[in-house]
């Protein structure tokens, strides 16, 4: 992964660099991100990927826990509706993180530090365009310190 | 008006009968009014058995699946048994269900009541005409309004008759205090940094005493996320696998662990809580626990279409989904 010279330029003006936690499903969004690499394309180099088999595997607890080891931001990415390999892990996942998103706007956590996209193995321009939107909206958001395990 | 003689009177029949190995219910203890959960295993016990506006408890947190018991259960009680069937951790005929209706009022506020007396302690507490209680204190009796110490859970109550009963006492009576998403509505207008200011200086509080677990029906997990006690550590565990397990949540009581604690606790009780309140009540801190729980059940409604402790044969809210469930906040 590269950096692309606006992201330098601004980590050089704020100095800060958002670090974000990227769960992505092995079928799609991880597929994805490999697309993007393949293709050469140009995004930030801050997400963190962690491929797990499922979307649907993913527990908020996991979030939680990437949010109190100091992550500004979390991505959640799996396969499209309708395509997930296990057939409906996605629409689970669907259902808890819409939960999971109100309730940390609930307690106070900016509503742009979590993230959901649908990415297809296909979609390589798409995963570098979600990373990077995702990064621009957090650089001024500034580090996540409200979830963050005291230091 | 919900008759006592009657319920003691099924109580001594079922344990005569055999039908139940014990009667799960409320007496009173000590000189106040104060009243604990009962067990009652002998038909001539039966006597003991109270209900008046102090049986805040939710009994149904004693049911482990070990039967056939009769538990009395309120509205709220009730929908915490049907949470318990639709997630088969209790089987239908284990449990007799002596269903009993608030009668369109509800259980006191013992903090309320403290408060409304000015000093005066409260020796026993009866149910009024429907619109108050009556609390006797060693000078006299008063009719207090019930909308004045009712518990809060109660003024937001929907529905204060049992959802599945095998016997029902007292009668159906509809009334609504307030809004049911009463209280979270109002503290959803506030801004990100108000909540933000409010839930740290709660969490900043909580000492993780662990009591709204314990004290939950739906918290029935042998070993928790949160608290990693039961698990079991012998004399071949090695140091490796100990130091292997992943600790999600740290135990100390620290802001950001507590509100790791209670954010996934929340999680965990979607769809399932039944607001009974009892984790807000136990509380020592008066961290207002209920706003969290009723917050997801409110999006749950709103999003999903679905109200926990109703049906015990629809699917759970997380073991179940729609194609059109929401999908705006997914790029």
């Amino acid at each position: 992964m590269l950096e692309t010279s606006e992201t330098t330029a601004a980590a050089a003006t704020t100095g800060f660099e958002p670090r974000v936690v990227a769960f992505l499903c092995k079928w799609c969004a991880s597929a994805g991100s490999d697309m993007a690499g393949v293709s050469r394309t140009r995004y930030p180099a801050n997400a963190i990927p962690i491929t797990v088999m499922c979307s649907g595997g993913v527990s908020p607890v996991h979030v939680l826990s990437a949010f109190n080891q100091g992550a500004d931001g979390v991505l959640v990415s799996g396969c499209h509706p309708g395509d997930c390999h296990y057939v409906s892990g996605n629409f689970r996942a669907r259902r808890r993180f819409y939960l999971a998103k109100k309730l940390l706007e609930f307690v106070g956590l900016e509503s742009q530090r979590f993230r959901m996209s649908w990415v297809s193995a296909a979609e390589g321009a798409k995963f570098a365009r979600v990373v990077e939107d995702f990064i621009d909206d957090l650089r001024p958001l500034g580090p996540q310190t409200r979830l963050r395990a005291d230091p | 008006m919900v008759d006592l003689r009657e319920i003691r009177e099924r109580a001594r029949e079922l344990l005569e009968k055999g039908r139940v190995g014990c009667v799960i219910g409320y007496r009173r203890d000590g000189a106040d009014m104060t009243v604990t959960p009962a067990f009652v295993t002998r038909p001539e016990d039966a006597g003991t058995l109270a209900w008046d506006p102090g049986c805040v408890h939710n009994l149904a947190v004693y049911l482990d699946g070990k039967g056939p018991v009769a538990i009395v259960a309120k509205g709220c009680d009730s929908r915490a048994i049907v949470v318990l069937l639709q997630e088969k951790y209790i089987k239908r005929e284990d449990v007799h269900i002596l269903g009993v209706s608030c009668e369109g009022a509800g259980v006191l506020d013992r903090a309320k009541l403290r408060r409304r007396l000015g000093g005066k302690t409260p020796r026993k507490a009866d149910f009024g005409d429907g619109d108050d209680f009556l609390i006797t204190t060693d000078d006299d009796v008063i009719a207090i309004p019930a909308a004045d110490v009712l518990a809060e859970r109660c003024l937001e109550c929907r529905t204060a008759f049992p959802a599945v009963h095998d016997d029902v006492f007292g009668d159906r009576v509809e009334r609504t205090f307030r809004d049911p998403f009463h209280s979270v509505e109002a503290f959803e207008s506030s801004s990100d940094e108000q909540r933000w200011t409010f839930w740290k200086r709660h969490m900043d509080r909580c000492i993780r005493c662990h009591a709204c677990r314990s004290v939950c029906p739906m918290c029935f997990c042998e070993e928790c996320v949160v608290d990693s006690i039961n698990f079991a550590v012998t004399a071949e565990t090695t140091a490796e696998h100990k130091a292997g397990r992943v600790k999600w949540i740290e135990k100390s009581p620290t802001a950001s662990e507590n509100f790791g604690y209670h954010l996934v606790r929340a999680l965990h009780l979607a769809g399932r809580c039944v607001d009974c309140g009892e984790c807000e009540r136990v509380c020592p801190l008066d961290i207002p626990i209920r706003l969290l729980n009723r917050k997801l059940e409110k999006e749950a409604l709103e999003a999903f279409g679905y109200e926990a402790g109703l049906d015990p044969d629809v699917a759970p809210l997380f073991s179940s989904f729609r194609d059109d469930d929401p999908g705006d906040f997914i790029s």
